[in-house]
């Protein structure tokens, strides 16, 4: 740029580029307030680094990209002519050093030979010593900015809304149709991304001016009307939903309510898209220079920001369109230089501007920062023309993606040389420039390869594409991935028509035959942020509660997630690391009492005379001869006959059972049982209602557990597998005799909103009898121990009953879900695996380690949990081991190469602890 | 700004009442012994005393006085007691609809969400059961450990409303 290109009045807004300090006006684009300043070099290419200014003035713009916003709420990437510049706006360029006037990163357009097509995947050629030399410097090329270290500040948003007709696009055609959807009195939305409603009307405002649109606007908005700016429509999915991306604040600007951006989830009956079209540029030889801009982008500047982007223009395009551009930009002040029409004569000659026809650009010149001349083919013979802007319109392309999102087909429009929305699989038409593009002539670009770009956010030349078809690369599909060509944050916006008529061209075949890359959302990228919502800084979930969690977090213990719950691991006293702390908890359970938190385990009441039917057709084990009072440890299969989950039923009344099972499997349980209610058995007179949180639990374990519930509820506690209705502190309570550690123990299981004393009751005489709290590791330590399973880990979803020796407890009566599946021949295999015990003769067993028999040698199995022997000391595990249950007291290997760890591990049975069961029954 | 409140109400009883035959029967001697009918797919319906909300097809959510309900089920159904697994949360204030839909699935705009009204839905991943007692306000049914992430993510929705 020569200089500022408009007067410095009403210029109240002051903002950085590059740390140095500019004004601009209300209502500026940054590419606006950069060109209003007379910045021409704005970017560097991503691949050779060349010098790229400002192309576009709408979100396709693949050259201007800079990071706006500072710290935590630094946006990379953004496009210059995306955002609207506020006061303090902080903008730098990207990719470049040691600054964007003088970059070193140039240096690798010298080589542009080597960059070429598909340099990327050819380093994979050759030993991987090069590979190993080359990824160095590939990995500290490869990107554009740099994502923020910092954490996002803002919130962001998720909403859910419905309507009628959502309309996509506030331009002529869109307004329309939203009025008269919204008059006809439906529920209508009509979003808009850029900050004002009108599109071509902002630029063109001819026939329908500004007013127009706000008479409109204030129609739709009075009859119910539901009208969002700065908004995008992202994707268009199943059943007529289409997300939309709503920045309520501008990259890095403090949002005035704290939410930075929304995400709509629109439920629509019907959707219009009013997407318009982008105007592509041309092929031609240093056609990336900084004041090559297309021609609507430059009518953009001039009439909407009063910013005239250059003094002396050539105009190149293809169709009547760029005239307007001549117009706009000649009475703005410029000088028309000249206008190379590629049709021939007469076209344009009525707009009495010096036209010439048959020209085609060739080539340009300049400096980094601007543009100097520009030459042409005029029938055949070089032109050259001093110019400081070069407007292009290459022609027209709709914006079709949503169409394609939505399962639309497309078809080829050859007066528009540009593909069109054709049958739509949803509800959904496309109307007004998206449907009806402008026609065009075809052009065919005549200037060397080598520097004319097609793509160029990723520096793709038609030398490129001509390179990747001599390599034996035809379809489109393999050509953009080899090329890199329509990616990045641009998404081939502006230059996959250009890519499709070169392979056309060297297929021999008309464009549409040649094929189309596939649309996917989003239209334009959306923030990671964006995608989180609300649970952005909290992985995306709400943290679930215990009932007793303000009790737990009082004693300060360390927390464990498990699924979305968090759990005390453990309740370190001063100075104790985790293993100390979990291995003292341990120890008490084993040498006297602890009690730990159990609220989490799923539960699920069962009432009914048909309860038993349900139960055994849910589980694996026989229900029916249980006595009131009593219960039973249970497993279930999937109907493929691998066991799913495990726990215990209980008897509590003649027609009221309590079935407990594994905490994280407890969603898919309520599943399952659902599935034998409402599916499998609708006819059944029973009712299963989750009482997994309606109930608190308690368990507490130990040689002295006895004593202690006695104390507690003032009777004799019930012996093992039996369960108890009892009061303590006042509070009714269920008491069952169930054990996980191997000693004796009891669950207590109480309403949760009266939790609170009952705990504190228990803690007191567990306290006093010399006991303490025990958390998740203390627990995984005490069951490893014994033996016990647990879900996800010797439960993993490719054991039998048979691996992991339950299959005696199967019922034998059958009619279980998964009973027909264990017949299959797959799971009588010899060799399949089986649970195993593993004791170290020499290291420390490394949890999910592999088991071989000699170094080298394939996995046998692997190892599930491993722990240390709570009393005597000693690594253990647990594993699953190829026919394991005849291979007692073989020595194998378990290794973790990964980690660098291995130990020398002995088969045996995997009951370290009691293995008769004596330690819980009195 | 839209206006809404969000409070957290004490615990109230709260069972899931649930018909497996008869249900005909079941209805008439509900509303012989309530005074109001068993209410539809939607909805919900109630006195001072005791109301019911429809959640499934044969399973309602009854909260307050759950005395005669026994009785009235007699071999036909359960009452189990869920109580003290959910956290009742108040919304009030014009902006309640709005607020649903801040990680919602379900259109509480529509008009047709009157007062009577009831939805289970899920909301930021969490599941809700929704009953609309008038233009004014709206009760929700939140699970016991959600309840504090929900409540705080409500909170902090209701001051960005538009």
């Amino acid at each position: 740029m020569t200089g500022p290109s408009r007067p410095s009045t009403d210029q109240g807004i002051s903002f950085t580029f590059d740390g140095k300090h500019y004004h601009a006006r209300k209502g500026d684009t940054l590419a606006a307030a950069l060109l209003a300043n007379g910045i021409g070099l704005v970017g560097r290419s991503f691949k050779y680094h060349r010098p790229r200014g400002i192309m576009t003035a709408g979100i396709e713009e693949p050259n201007a990209l800079v990071t706006v916003g500072e710290a935590g709420r630094a946006e990379p990437n953004t496009r210059a002519t995306d955002v609207f510049v506020y006061d303090g706006l902080v903008a730098k360029s990207q990719n470049r050093w040691p600054s964007l006037s003088f970059d070193l990163g140039a240096l690798f357009g010298l080589a542009a030979p080597v960059f070429s097509a598909g340099f990327y995947y050819k380093t994979f050629f050759g030993s991987a010593k090069r590979w190993m030399f080359y990824e160095y410097f590939i990995r500290k090329a490869a990107g554009l900015g740099n994502a923020p270290r910092d954490v996002d500040p803002d919130r962001f948003s998720q909403r859910a809304a419905f309507c009628d007709v959502l309309v996509v696009g506030a331009g002529p055609a869109g307004i329309a149709a939203a009025l008269e959807a919204t008059e006809a009195g439906k529920r209508v939305i009509l979003v808009e991304q850029d900050s004002i409603m009108g599109a071509s009307l902002i630029r063109d405002p001819q026939a329908l001016d500004s007013l127009w649109v706000e008479e409109c606007a204030e129609r739709i908005r009075a009859a119910g009307g539901h009208i969002l700016t700065r908004t995008t429509a992202s994707g268009y999915w199943e059943h007529n939903l289409v997300t939309l991306s709503q920045r309520l604040a501008e990259p890095g600007q403090v949002p005035s309510r704290g939410v930075a951006q929304r995400l709509w989830h629109v439920r629509a009956n019907e959707v219009i898209l009013a997407t318009g079209s982008i105007e592509r540029p041309m092929a031609f030889a240093h056609n990336d220079r900084p004041g090559i801009m297309l021609s609507q982008a430059a009518r953009t500047y001039a009439r909407r920001f009063g910013v005239l982007p250059g003094k002396r223009v050539v105009i190149a395009t293809n169709n009547d369109d760029a005239y307007q551009t001549a117009l706009a930009l000649k009475a703005s002040g410029a000088q028309i230089v000249a206008i190379l029409d590629a049709r021939p004569a007469p076209a344009g000659q009525a707009y009495g501007l010096p036209v010439c026809n048959d020209a085609i650009p060739f080539s340009t010149e300049g400096n980094r920062h601007c543009l100097k001349s520009v030459t042409a083919k005029v029938g055949g013979i070089s032109k050259s023309w001093d110019a400081d802007l070069l407007a292009v319109s290459g022609g027209f392309t709709p914006v079709i993606h949503l169409h394609m999102q939505s399962g639309g087909t497309l078809k080829w429009n050859d007066a528009a040389q540009a593909f069109v929305p054709d049958r739509s699989l949803q509800n959904v038409k496309t109307v007004g420039g998206a449907a009806s593009p402008e026609p065009t002539f075809t052009l065919t670009p005549i200037s060397p390869p080598k520097k004319s770009f097609i793509d160029f956010q990723n520096d793709v030349t038609l030398a490129d594409v001509d390179l990747a078809w001599a390599e034996g690369y035809r379809s489109v599909e393999h050509l953009k991935r080899y090329t890199t060509l329509g990616m990045a944050t641009d998404q081939g916006k502006t230059s996959n028509m250009a890519a499709l008529s070169r392979l056309a061209e060297k297929q021999g075949v008309a464009i549409p035959e040649a094929g189309l890359t596939t649309f996917r959302p989003p239209y334009t990228p959306v923030t990671m942020g964006l995608l989180a919502g609300a649970g952005a800084k909290d992985a995306g979930a709400h943290k679930r509660r215990l009932a007793l969690y303000d009790v737990h977090a009082a004693k300060n213990p360390i927390w464990q997630p498990l699924g979305y719950w968090f759990r005390p691991r453990a309740y370190p006293m001063a100075g104790e690391s985790l293993a100390e702390a979990a291995m003292r908890e341990a120890r008490s359970v084993r040498t006297a009492v602890g009690m730990t938190d159990v609220s989490t385990l799923a539960k699920f009441e069962v009432s009914g005379p048909d309860g038993v039917t349900l139960l055994e057709t849910a589980c694996a084990t026989s229900v029916g001869k249980l006595a009131v009072g009593r219960g039973r440890y249970t497993f279930m299969l999937r109907e493929d006959g691998f066991v799913f989950d495990d726990g215990t039923v209980w008897r509590l009344d003649e027609n009221r059972y309590l079935l407990t099972s594994s905490t994280g499997g407890a969603d898919r349980m309520a599943t399952h049982l659902s599935y034998v209610r409402n599916y499998l058995h609708p006819e059944l007179r029973v009712s299963v209602v989750n009482v997994q949180e309606h109930h608190a639990g308690i368990a507490i374990a130990g040689p002295k557990a006895k004593s202690v519930l006695a104390k507690l509820i003032g009777e004799e506690p019930p012996r093992h597998m039996s369960t108890v209705a009892a009061k303590i502190a006042d509070v009714a309570v269920l008491v069952l005799a169930a054990s996980y550690s191997g000693e004796r123990a009891f669950e207590i299981y109480v309403d949760a909103r009266n939790a609170e004393p009952v705990w504190a009751h228990c803690e007191t005489t567990v306290v006093a009898e010399g006991g303490c709290l025990y958390g998740l590791e203390a627990m995984e330590f005490l069951r490893i121990e014994k033996g016990h399973l647990v879900v996800g880990g010797e439960i993993d979803g490719r054991m039998s009953p048979q691996d992991l020796a339950l299959d005696k407890m199967l019922n034998k009566a059958g009619g279980f879900i998964g009973a027909a599946g264990l017949s299959r021949p797959a799971l009588s295999e010899v060799g399949r695996r089986q649970l195993v015990g593993l004791e170290a003769i020499e290291g420390s067993i490394p949890e999910g380690s592999m088991l071989v028999t000699a170094d080298g040698q394939s996995p046998e199995g692997h190892v599930s949990a491993s722990a240390f022997r709570i009393v005597n000391g000693g690594s253990i595990a647990l594993g699953q081991l190829a026919g394991g249950f005849l291979r007692g007291g073989e020595e194998l290997i378990a290794t973790s190469p990964t980690r660098g760890q291995r130990a020398r591990v002995r088969v045996v049975p995997p009951h370290f602890y009691d293995s008769a069961g004596e330690r819980y029954r009195d | 700004m839209t206006d809404v409140t969000v409070s957290n109400l004490p615990s109230a009883p709260l069972w899931a009442f649930e018909i497996w035959s008869n249900p005909d029967a079941v209805a008439a001697r509900f509303a012989a012994a309530t005074g109001f009918a068993l209410p539809k797919m939607g909805t919900s319906g109630g006195n001072d005393a005791l109301r019911l909300i429809r959640y499934e097809p044969t399973v309602w959510l009854a909260e307050g006085d759950a005395t005669p309900l026994p009785s009235i089920l007699d071999t036909d159904g359960a009452l189990t007691a869920i109580g003290g697994g959910v956290t009742r949360v108040l919304l009030s204030g014009g902006g309640w609809r709005r607020l649903l839909m801040e990680g919602g699935v379900f259109d509480a705009e529509c008009p047709t969400f009157a007062a009577g009204s009831s939805a289970a839905t899920i909301i930021d991943h969490v599941n809700i059961r929704l009953h609309v007692l008038n233009e004014d306000a709206c009760l929700a049914y939140v699970p016991l450990s959600y309840a504090e992430g929900i409540i705080h993510f409500w909170q902090e929705a209701a001051t960005a409303l538009d």
